[in-house]
């Protein structure tokens, strides 16, 4: 077939074109059918002579006021005029038989014979369009009522409730089965969803954000007050129909349209005060030196004199001036401003929606800031009656500027969150001369560089371009059916730069050190859907086929440029760098899909849902490009039967079943090729100079395919007392096979892994969600609780494999080994080492010499031996679970209370069961410590501390002991430093105002809101880092847990306006 | 109107079905455009060299050897580094197995191509040059790895391994091998590279490689004499040849301009393109910021003899930046290395150095030969001179009792210990003593008597990896270790 020798892109865009050629001669008859429909009233407004007259005034039946701009019009002829603005009209007939037509927007177009009457007042009642609650689904809306699978939605007002300016934190705490984690707490910091578990260990556990049918959006992008309803899907009923990319859940985005009427402009505009939540204890400058040369009088070992590094005099010189509080240097207030401005409306005709909106972020980091500005027009226009258009349109630049706080911004030992509590107190921010200060050697923190320094002088900025365009032609040619032809993309382009001036510890080695990466991604998706929706007596039909093609394309190129020979130009000056290397790359990935779904009902009480679809992918093995995904679900309106449709009780009662198979493609492009590495440098040849060096990376799988997720889930939704009271019960059980892992091969093979379908996990969990509105009326009260319990569960990891290890830290923690784990039988998020069992006490003298240990030193637990029984000696035999970094369940409740204007809303959200891994206090808490509670060490009479004993080094030697504990590089890998991270968090809390109607008109508004809100003002927790709430992402979902010292998080007080007029 | 919408609708139906047909055309082949497979690579001989440069970047990262956070863990054993308790783990040198086979899996696919006529436009000098080249690395792979884990699986064509299970090859068969590559290498290797190939190994390299190999395949476990004249020859070879000779002044030994000076033959070098090693694991935490995690045993620093090498090889005090501390005041109150803080105390300080490692060095050669002479003709006159070259670098010629000349009045034990002793004194923290320790079987004699009770036979060899003996039933693990297979 010729088809088949052009490029899969070329057909793309031949498509895309074809499409927008259509759109454009669609679009020009819209202007056609407009022109006519002007001149047409023209004509009518015109009183023909012999003529007999009636009038009449039309009011809304509801208010009894005037409806202006109605149309009234003689059925059956040309003849008709419009009403004026006090709702009368006056419209000359040829004789009083026949009937007035009048329609409005918004209202019932009603037809009323004449019957000799010349005055006809008529009262129009408004067009019910809410009273059937949809629920968008993929490729499709159903009545919330049939909706089979398990669907939490989130409405706008939901939103606007607890104003937050990120979609992912507005769904914190509202759904079930959403578990976010906030993985640092940086202006525009990321934040992890995940839905119902992690399925996959390397194929990704993003869910699929979808926004107006468009696929793989990024949810950080999106402005929240364009946000019409947010649906998350969650059972494979519901996300099969998305096959290979629905295993982790999707979430659905619909943004606004204008409503029928003039139009309306939403303004807003908030300004919020941050400051660190909570701080560090530190010990001040004066404490420190004591501590310091305290700890130096025991460092007696091998005849060594005690070497005291502060003088008495400068003891007192730091309890007279203080010291430097780093933590106040490099935290300071921040602020977040947003404004945002809508226009929205429709005519018969045309929806629009325009909008804006700007946020700007200076975090409590120093040299931290976010901006983003959102630009979105979304239009939607009836061409003919049989074909309508529509168009999405978003713009988003982002700029994201921050020094480094992550691991994958270097080490975090350097990074100035980890230095600031690490310093030396005693230690000034700046020399004499201005020069920042270097911290004095033989003491204190050795790993470290003044964090104001490093907070100032590194310079990391990365701007984000991204365009969506999105267009449809929906064409409705008979009742019932209909074809929607959608084209669109995604635009984006990334310019990240870093440059580390000769300030900074790597710019300071370097002279001047500095990387820009640039990429571009081009996404391409071609969906068309075939709907056919009809009723038969009593039965419902939907059948729904959908054929779809994605295309993108990711390219880019990276430049590290080193010695710069003018340090202020830094990555602006590339050429000016004396060593400058370089890379590129170009990936491309295609995933085409056929899907077909039926949804049957009957007598609206039984309903069923199948759909089926067929994936193809180029990103795996020539032997498995396509992949099938299944689903069904049965659902029972309880509620309709005869015995309980007219109960007082119960409003409504539906049970829900489903299973269904969904996929995960989530790996590379070319993961299944052999690959030569190109990134091996050494100076082979002339001992100086790189050479490049091609070496072996990745051997083939060309039967690499699809990580396969079925679940199983039953689910039950009640509403009592017409809804006074609402729940929604789930129970789920995930297994997913064939994971995307890299499957171990033998040292000898010389490459360590191969991507391959290897190993498998289980989740399963409950969710419920009670809710309701305990009191109704003058003082209202809606309230919404959920909690999600999910159990998590590695089945398998391949052949031979029943463990696999993680180090997310680098040097620096005494931690060289791995720590947490994947483990067979066990969650995610496993941490093993050993276990402390606190201090050796005094009366256990024997028994600690016996470990070569003193009363007061750290006790770990002898577990094991050869043997398998305890051998007097820990070792790596006696390593055990130490945390477990997953929640046993989390939870959230709104509230909201409204009295006449008022309204207060909050919103807890809370956790309970995981652990975190405080990597931060290894340090701080031993022999550099900056900690104050290592003044509480241990002696016989201060038994009951968590502190050591100190012990002159020459007693220690003296007392001959033999050292059991063997920890080799690994002695942090303990359960001293994991600690409890259950939390409860007052997350938000907001005071509203919403002023008189009344009073608003008067002066053009319709709506206006003041508000205050408070983020974060109150946690209980055990935890002693941070924030519990925040973890780092050391980039796989097996490593969460391990507190890496991130952005903390911040507290916020917002004050924010609404208008609408 | 209604035509209108008719002929949209026609068209309509037709592109559903164009999109139908295009949709099961697009490719989903993969023709990736930024990497290349093995299968199209190794076509000139500038590609060739590129699988060198990938085989020894493997071993070799920014600190030390082996990329490791310590100096090699697999020499905490012996005598020299501090706290070699001689506790080894399941897990202890896992890395450097896998390391040394990656850097094998990049060479082999080199030779099979120059075997497969590949090289088409190429001499058959400069085939000959890189195959010899590729077979010294190899055989260097192979004995590192030979003598740290006895039998292993002999790779030398990196086929499809991924499913086959392989058994591992005895000692005796490594060595053949080892032996063949190395004279090839030795016959096909140029005397010298010119300047921009001038890191390369060149034929002396390779031949006191072999005298090496020869004077290992001589002693523990092989225990083969016959060797010893081999070993000495091949040494001799290289000493008459008279392209190297040792650097006069033995603070010179290591500085920037010995790295490609008359001494070192062939080493691991860091390039001054590129930022690559942190200097700060070999400086004690009282100096500029070190991070102290190589140090001496300090039992063995201080008995090493009062020579003018002591202190250009140790670290006692801060001679680098004048601090005025001595080793005693330091954490752990014991001497530390200097071999490799050469570079300016500027750069040290910026965490930048550029020192190399020597692998091969001519001091080796000297001593090689007074080894295997020793051992094959008693202590002859040439062999005393060969060491005492070394021994009178050491104490700047002044006579030391205790590093005293070596006499053909010794008696041959005396001789081959005292050599054994020189060794461990000139080439410490060269990634040597534990191979000497090793080969003559000397552990228990010369580790800390308080780790003796840790001492076993079996600490001679390391574990096989657990996870190659769980993946390869077929593997055999070495004594003293655990087998996750049972056995």
């Amino acid at each position: 077939m010729f088809l088949s020798h052009l490029s899969a892109r070329v057909w793309l865009i031949l498509r895309c074109s074809f499409l927008l050629a259509m759109l454009t001669t669609i679009q020009l008859s819209v202007f056609a059918g407009s022109s006519a429909t002007e001149s047409k009233s023209g004509v009518n407004t015109l009183i023909a002579p012999q003529q007999v007259k009636v009038s009449g005034t039309i009011t809304d039946a509801t208010t009894g006021e005037g409806l202006a701009g109605v149309n009234v019009v003689l059925e059956g002829s040309t003849i008709g005029v419009m009403t004026d603005k006090n709702g009368k009209y006056s419209l000359g007939v040829p004789n009083l038989s026949g009937a007035l037509k009048i329609s409005c927007i918004g209202y019932t177009t009603q037809t009323v014979p004449i019957n000799g009457m010349t005055v006809i007042d008529i009262a129009l009642t408004a067009e019910v369009q809410a009273l059937v609650e949809v629920v968008v689904t993929g490729y499709g809306t159903v009545r919330k009522s049939d909706v089979t699978g398990s669907v939490s939605s989130i409405k706008t007002e939901q939103l606007l409730q607890l104003p937050t300016q990120r979609v992912d934190q507005a769904i914190q705490g509202r759904a079930t089965g959403v578990f976010i984690l906030n993985t640092d707490g940086s202006p525009g910091g990321n934040t992890l969803i995940r839905i119902r578990g992690n399925n996959s260990i390397n194929g990704g556990n993003d869910p699929l954000i979808i926004v107006d049918g468009l696929q793989g959006a990024n949810i950080n992008q999106l402005n929240p007050n364009d946000i019409a309803s947010m649906e998350i899907l969650k059972d494979a009923s519901a996300t099969a129909i998305y096959g290979s990319r629905g295993a982790n859940g999707v979430i659905l985005i619909s943004t606004k349209l204008g409503k029928l009427g003039k139009p309306v402009i939403d303004a807003g505009y908030s300004v919020g005060i941050q400051n660190l939540a909570r701080k560090l204890p530190v010990m001040d400058a004066a404490s420190f030196a004591k501590y310091n040369n305290f700890y130096q009088s025991f460092q007696t070992q091998g005849g060594q004199t005690p070497k005291y590094y502060f003088t008495d005099a400068d003891i007192a010189y730091y309890e007279k001036n203080g010291g430097t509080d780093w933590q106040d240097e490099i935290y300071k207030t921040g602020v977040m401003q947003n404004a945002n401005l809508a226009i929205s409306g429709a005519t018969d005709r045309l929806k629009y929606m325009v909008s804006t909106a700007y946020l700007d972020h200076k975090g409590i980091l120093l040299a931290s800031s976010y901006n983003r500005l959102s630009l979105r027009a979304n239009l939607a226009a009836d061409i003919t009656k049989w074909v309508d258009f529509g168009l999405n349109y978003s713009y988003t630049s982002e700029k994201y500027k921050s020094p480094p706080f992550n691991s994958d911004q270097g080490d975090v030992l350097f990074q100035p969150i980890n230095d600031a509590v690490r310093w030396a107190p005693t230690e000034p921010v700046y020399d004499a001369n201005g020069n920042y200060w270097r911290h004095r050697p033989g003491y204190g923190a050795y790993d470290t560089w003044n964090p104001v320094a490093t907070a100032l002088e590194t310079k990391i900025e990365n701007p984000t371009f991204q365009n969506n365009i999105n267009l449809f032609l929906n064409f409705k040619p008979m009742k019932g059916l209909s074809l929607k032809i959608m084209g669109g993309g995604t635009f984006s382009n990334a310019y990240n730069s870093k440059y580390e001036n000769t300030k900074t510890r790597n710019g300071f080695a370097m002279n001047g050190v500095g990387t820009i990466n640039n990429s571009f991604y081009n996404m391409y998706q071609n969906t068309n859907i075939l709907t056919y929706d009809n009723t038969f007596g009593v039965h419902h039909i939907t059948f729904t086929g959908v054929v779809e093609d994605i295309f993108s394309t990711s390219t880019g190129s990276s430049m590290r440029g080193q010695d710069f020979l003018v340090d202020q130009l830094g990555t602006d000056n590339m050429d000016g760098a004396k060593s400058v290397s370089v890379d590129s790359w170009r990936s491309k990935r295609a995933l085409v899909s056929f899907m077909g779904r039926i949804n049957y009902g009957l007598f609206d009480k039984y309903l069923i849902t199948l759909s089926y679809r067929a994936d193809g992918s180029s990103v795996f093995g020539e032997n498995n490009k396509w992949g099938y995904f299944p689903s069904g679900s049965l659902a029972w309106r309880i509620s309709q039967e005869n015995f309980l449709k007219d109960s007082p009780v119960v409003s409504d009662l539906k049970l829900r079943v489903s299973y269904g198979i969904t996929g995960n493609q989530a790996i590379g492009p070319y993961g299944s090729l052999a690959r030569l590495g190109s990134w091996f440098r050494y100076p082979y040849n002339n001992g100086s100079n790189l050479d490049i060096g091609f070496g072996i990376s990745d051997i083939a799988n060309p039967n690499l395919k699809w990580e396969s997720t079925s679940q199983s889930d039953i689910g039950i939704d009640v509403s009592l007392f017409k809804g006074r009271f609402t729940s929604t019960i789930d129970v789920y059980r995930k297994v997913t096979k064939d994971l995307l892992m890299p499957r171990q091969l033998p040292g000898y093979v010389g490459v360590s892994s191969v991507i391959d379908n290897i190993g498998s996990i289980e989740n399963k969990g409950i969710e419920i969600l009670i809710g309701g509105d305990p009191f109704f009326g003058k003082f209202r009260w809606n309230t919404s609780f959920n909690i999600t319990i999910n159990r998590n569960k590695v089945l398998d990891l391949g052949p031979g494999v029943d463990r696999i290890g993680y180090t997310p830290t680098s040097g620096g923690y005494n931690l060289g080994s791995d720590y947490m784990f994947l483990e067979v039988g066990q969650s995610f998020g496993l941490m093993r080492g050993w276990k402390y069992l606190g201090l050796w006490r005094a009366d256990e003298d024997a028994e600690a010499r016996s470990y070569g240990q003193l009363p007061g030193d750290p006790k770990y637990a002898d577990i094991s031996g050869p043997n398998g029984v305890p051998d007097g000696q820990v070792d790596g035999l006696d390593k055990t679970t130490i945390g477990h970094g997953y929640p046993k369940f989390t939870y959230g409740w709104t509230n909201l209370f409204t009295y006449k204007n008022i309204e207060l809303s909050f919103l807890i959200t809370g956790s309970y069961g995981n652990d975190l891994f405080n990597t931060l206090r290894i340090r701080r808490e031993t022999y550099e410590a900056t900690d104050p509670k290592v003044w509480n060490y241990w002696t016989p009479t201060n038994q009951n501390t968590d502190v050591p004993a100190l012990y002159d080094g020459k007693y220690v030697e003296d007392q001959l002991l033999v050292n059991k504990y063997i920890f080799k590089n690994s002695g942090g890998a303990t359960s001293r430093w994991v600690e409890d991270a259950s939390f409860v968090r007052l997350k938000t809390i907001t005071l509203a105002y919403n002023f008189e109607p009344d009073l608003l008109k008067k002066i053009g508004f319709s709506k206006a809101r003041l508000y205050f809100t408070g983020t974060n003002l109150l946690t209980l927790t055990k935890y002693t880092g941070y924030d519990p709430e925040i973890a780092a992402y050391p980039g796989n979902d097996a490593t969460i847990g391990v507190d890496l010292s991130v952005y903390p998080t911040a507290r916020m007080y917002t004050f924010g306006v609404d208008f609408t007029f | 109107m209604n035509r209108k919408i008719s002929n949209i609708l026609i068209l309509v139906m037709l592109s559903g079905v164009l999109l139908l047909l295009t949709a099961r055309c697009t490719k989903l082949v993969e023709k990736p455009t930024d990497f290349v497979g093995p299968n199209n690579f190794y076509n000139s001989p500038s590609q060739i060299e590129s699988a060198f440069t990938a085989s020894m970047d493997n071993l070799f990262g920014g600190w030390t050897f082996y990329d490791w956070y310590r100096y090699p863990e697999i020499f905490d054993m012996d005598d020299q580094v501090y706290e070699g308790d001689l506790v080894i783990g399941d897990g202890l040198g896992n890395d450097c197995w896998s390391k040394h086979y990656q850097s094998i899996a990049d060479i082999n696919p080199a030779i099979k191509a120059i075997n497969d006529g590949k090289l088409t436009g190429s001499s058959q000098e400069v085939k000959d040059q890189l195959m010899a080249q590729a077979k010294f690395l190899r055989a260097w792979n192979y004995f590192m790895l030979v003598r740290y884990y006895g039998d292993v699986p002999l790779i030398l064509e990196n086929t499809n391994l991924v499913t086959g299970e392989i058994t591992r090859t005895p000692i005796a068969q490594v060595y053949e091998q080892i032996v063949n590559d190395l004279l090839f290498a030795t016959q096909n290797l140029p005397v010298t590279w010119p300047a921009e190939g001038r890191a390369r190994p060149a034929a002396d390299a390779a031949k006191t490689l072999l005298a090496k190999v020869y004077i290992t395949m001589a002693t523990a476990p092989l225990n083969d004499a016959s060797n010893y004249v081999k070993a000495r020859d091949m040494a001799k070879q290289v000493m008459d040849a008279g392209n190297y000779s040792l650097v006069p002044n033995v603070e010179d030994v290591f500085k920037l301009e010995s790295e490609f000076g008359t001494e070192f033959m062939w080493s691991f070098h860091n390039s001054q393109e590129e930022y690559v090693i942190e200097p700060q694991i070999w400086l004690p935490g009282e100096m500029a910021g070190g991070w102290g995690d190589v140090k001496t045993e300090r039992r063995w620093g201080e008995a090493y003899p009062e020579e003018p090498r002591k202190h250009a090889y140790l670290l006692l005090s801060d001679v680098i930046y004048g601090g005025g501390t001595t080793y005693l005041d330091w954490w752990g109150n014991c001497p530390y290395v200097r071999k490799y803080l050469y570079d300016t105390p500027e750069n040290l300080i910026k965490n930048v150095s550029y020192e190399c490692f020597p692998i091969i060095r001519y001091a080796d050669a000297l001593l090689l030969f007074a080894e295997a002479e020793n051992m094959v003709s008693g202590p002859t006159q040439a062999a005393c001179d060969a060491v005492n070259q070394i021994v009178n670098r050491a104490t700047g010629g002044v006579p030391n009792a205790a590093d005293p000349l070596f006499t053909t009045s010794m008696s041959k034990q005396e001789f081959d210990d005292a050599v054994i002793q020189q060794r461990n004194l000139e080439l410490c923290f060269e990634y040597d003593r534990w191979f000497d320790i090793q080969r003559k079987r000397i552990l228990d004699k010369v580790c800390d008597p308080i780790y003796l009770q840790n001492f076993s036979q079996d600490d001679y060899l390391l574990p096989i990896p657990q996870k190659d003996l769980r993946l390869n039933k077929l593997l055999t693990q070495n004594p003293g270790y655990t087998n996750p297979n049972g056995k």
